[in-house]
């Protein structure tokens, strides 16, 4: 939690060292590639950067060198089609990948300047400082307290345990104030304040979905990943969730990945459109994008002429 | 015309044929319960109802539905009923109901007819292969109500006209077994009522996909019913005969229960009781939850959520069902052989803690794993995108969720441990006593390694189950064995579903404290 502290637990280790061997690689790319406008400039340093990333899932080929930056306190949208990619990309960007036995990642992705497929990366850290938001609410079947302090305390940051307790190190005024700050910054505390001991399960799903958002906030994350997260919710709901990721992005760095055009013009500074192949066509201002797109495919997908 | 393509939307009028079929199903449920109690020796052929013996009441009941049946189904054909049927019963009706004939007709031929074996084979194969044939050829309404409401007519025929009666006897060749009229009556009463039923239920919905429904629902709610009845006539017939002598001198205020508070003393002027055998299986009980359900859910989460999905886990899972399904006695065997010598080397309470704990491992394993993985992926991907380590998230988010599904695997298994008898008799075999296992006030520390030593748990203690075994089919105890026993078995009852209830009780909290 403290400034100071490094995604790279083994600090002697040199992180540029794979990335360029993985980089090498992109040059045998056949020469029938169409062309792709991904060069977005923009001031100051980028919050994430990616650059030459392929994902396999066994033997097939999820992601094909993609190389974005991704620019601080903003919202990032990411499009395409149904299978193009954009949730494996979004999951690359925190290494819930990992999880998936049969993916492969290679290329570089840094947050901040630090790659986080190093070794000695602390996934921990990395998960803290990014935080994801899935698709379907999935709230823990406990109270909305014990929803949103689960992760402030697993990571010991919050002690309300029967031994913090006895041995008078007890944190539950702090608790408290994150569970309340948390609930506020999510647009729900007026709505769940008078039963923090309910359980969450009984919540609607777009009061669920805020929860979710509430919890990956009580870890104080600095980008925030969010995977279609209103595409299970009703319109007003959606409506609700539009409004919080607007302004969260004042504090944090939101990349969000939606089957839903009007919503990312919407809500987003900049558009990142994937097609099919997993190849990021096209990255820019969200205006830009939609208005006046560079690539012939990306006007043909969004103009509904496919995808 | 009654064999019409199309059926009528909306039918709300109550018929005539749906009051036939209704009085044919309600009198079918009647004659179907005391059949089954019949069968039970409950009541018996000298029970009178209304002033009539009570098979020919029952089998008077039987020939109203036969006739009532075979009116519907040949109204239906006619034309007087409105109804739709399909233009067969289907081949599996046919088949059954040509099984169906076969057996009685030889029933009827080799008995009442005094056929030979040539004879009544033939003459049975003869009805069967002719009612297979006709079924399967006519229509639904008729190829389902004609040959029950046949059967059923004739069957009480057989009974009323007396030459079906409690005095017959069927002694077949080969078979030391002789079937008595009082059991064969019941028996066939019981069979013919529900097929009869079944064809009463179908022509009061009309016949059709509407029909089948309502038959098959009758059926199998008659199934569902007939399990409970099963359950409570256990239970009931245990209480009866236990519940005498387990009150013996039973006396609210002040609280005396001498049957459950006594030990056995072999003094005449006590009442002998099995408290020391309650306070065993408790104790064998609780040793083998704790031996063996945490070394099942910790194998549990291994296998689930650590190992990787392939061979070895496949070997676990075939080993554990294999274990699941050994016969307790070689479990015992083995107790016996292998524990035994290396805990006292006498039989002793530790021992059958020990070989309980290991048969509850494989069903807790499996119902653990199940439980574990029925846990949604959602769940792990929360907690892993919080950066929550592995093993935490299975603490604090999985097991909490599966522990419902763990709970009930546990409540199985006591179910079965605490009743069994085998591995017992093997390894603990304590006889009558007077005193309880005082586990908890034996516990001594020791000056010498280990450390602890605890003399009632190595000695042997009396278990509720192996106590029962002893005074039924040894009588270790003197002259009212048998009633001790009774009494003995209506308290290990009550023991075991005070344990179903401890468990069901917990999992009913855990339930309430994941949902909303």
């Amino acid at each position: 939690m403290t400034e100071t502290s490094s995604l790279n637990t083994n600090e002697t280790s040199e992180p540029s060292v794979e990335a360029t061997t993985n980089q090498s690689r992109t040059g045998q790319r056949n020469e029938e590639t169409p062309e792709t406008w991904v060069d977005y400039e923009f001031e100051g340093e980028p919050k994430m950067s990616v650059s030459g990333l392929d994902v396999h899932y066994g033997s097939d080929q999820a992601l094909d060198d993609i190389s974005i930056k991704i620019p601080e306190q903003s919202v990032t949208a990411l499009i395409g089609p149904s299978g193009c990619g954009k949730s494996t990309f979004l999951r690359c960007l925190n290494r819930m990948n990992d999880r998936i036995r049969a993916a492969s990642v290679d290329g570089t992705v840094t947050f901040e300047g630090q790659d986080i497929y190093q070794e000695g990366l602390d996934l921990v850290e990395l998960r803290k400082r990014v935080g994801m938001v899935f698709q379907a609410p999935n709230p823990f079947p406990k109270s909305i307290r014990d929803n949103i302090a689960y992760g402030p305390r697993k990571h010991g940051t919050v002690q309300t345990d029967l031994l913090a307790k006895l041995t008078g190190r007890d944190d539950s005024e702090q608790e408290d104030e994150i569970v309340e700050r948390s609930l506020r910054q999510a647009a729900l505390w007026e709505e769940v304040n008078d039963r923090l001991d309910d359980n969450a399960l009984g919540l609607s799903g777009g009061q669920q979905q805020r929860l979710c958002i509430a919890r990956c906030l009580a870890v104080d994350p600095e980008v925030i990943l969010m995977d279609e997260p209103a595409s299970a919710l009703d319109p007003i709901a959606t409506a609700k969730i539009e409004d919080l990721i607007e302004e969260l992005s004042e504090e944090y760095t939101v990349v969000i990945v939606t089957h839903n055009m009007q919503q990312a013009a919407r809500i987003s500074d900049q558009t990142a459109v994937f097609l099919t192949g997993g190849r990021l066509v096209e990255y820019g201002e969200t205006d830009q994008v939609f208005e006046n797109p560079k690539s012939q495919r990306v006007e043909d997908y969004i103009t509904g002429k496919f995808g | 015309m009654s064999y019409t393509t199309e059926s009528e939307l909306v039918v709300d009028d109550t018929s005539t044929a749906e009051r036939i079929a209704g009085a044919v199903v309600g009198l079918g449920l009647v004659t179907f319960a005391f059949s089954l109690v019949g069968v039970a020796q409950v009541v018996t052929a000298e029970t009178t109802v209304l002033g009539i013996s009570l098979y020919d009441f029952l089998a008077g009941g039987l020939l109203l539905m036969g006739v009532g049946t075979v009116v519907l189904g040949v109204g239906s054909r006619v034309g007087t009923f409105t109804t739709s049927p399909d233009a067969t019963p289907g081949a599996v009706t046919a088949a059954l109901f040509g099984f169906g004939a076969f057996a009685l007709a030889g029933l009827v031929a080799s008995q009442f007819l005094g056929l030979g074996t040539v004879g009544w084979l033939l003459g049975a194969t003869l009805v069967g292969g002719v009612t297979f044939a006709g079924v399967a050829l006519a229509p639904e309404d008729i190829g389902s109500t004609l040959p029950p409401g046949v059967a059923a007519i004739g069957v009480a025929v057989l009974i009323l006209g007396g030459i079906l009666t409690p005095a017959f006897a069927w002694e077949p060749e080969g078979f030391s077994a002789t079937l008595t009229g009082s059991m064969a009556i019941p028996l066939v009463l019981s069979a013919s009522t529900l097929v009869t039923m079944w064809g009463g239920a179908k022509a009061y919905e009309g016949y059709g996909s509407k029909g089948r429904q309502t038959a098959a629902y009758l059926l199998v709610g008659i199934n569902a019913v007939s399990i409970i009845a099963v359950l409570v006539a256990l239970l009931l017939f245990i209480a009866s005969k236990g519940i005498g002598p387990a009150f013996q001198d039973f006396s609210l205020v002040p609280f005396e229960w001498p049957f459950v508070t006594n030990g056995y003393s072999f003094r005449p002027e006590v009442v002998n009781g099995v408290f020391p055998a309650i306070m065993g299986t408790i104790w064998l009980v609780i040793g083998a939850v704790i031996t063996g359900v945490p070394v099942a859910v910790a194998a549990a989460i291994f296998l689930t959520e650590y190992a990787e999905q392939g061979r070895f886990v496949g070997a676990v899972e075939i080993a554990t069902n294999g274990l699941w399904s050994t016969p307790s006695v070689v479990y015992g065997l083995f107790g016996y052989a292998f524990l035994i010598p290396r805990l006292g080397g006498t039989t002793s309470l530790i021992s059958g803690m020990l070989v309980l704990g290991f048969m509850l491992m494989p069903l807790c394993l499996i119902t653990s794993r199940e439980a574990i993985k029925a846990v949604p992926d959602e769940y792990r991907d929360a907690s892993a995108a919080l950066g929550v380590s592995r093993w935490e998230t299975i603490r604090s988010v999985v097991l909490p969720a599966a522990m419902p599904g763990i709970l009930t695997g546990v409540i199985l298994g006591v179910g079965r441990i605490a009743g069994e008898t085998a591995p017992i008799l093997l390894v603990m075999a304590g006889g009558l006593r007077d005193d309880a296992p005082n586990v908890l006030g034996s516990f001594e520390f020791t000056s010498s390694q280990p450390f602890v030593a605890n003399e009632a748990l190595l000695e042997s203690a009396p278990a509720l189950p192996y106590q029962l075994y002893a005074t039924i089919t040894a009588g270790v105890s003197a002259e009212n064995a048998a009633e001790f026993g009774w009494a003995t078995a209506f308290i290990l009852l009550v023991v075991v579903l005070s344990f179903y209830a401890i468990g069901i009780a917990s999992r009913i909290y855990f339930r309430r404290r994941l949902n909303a």
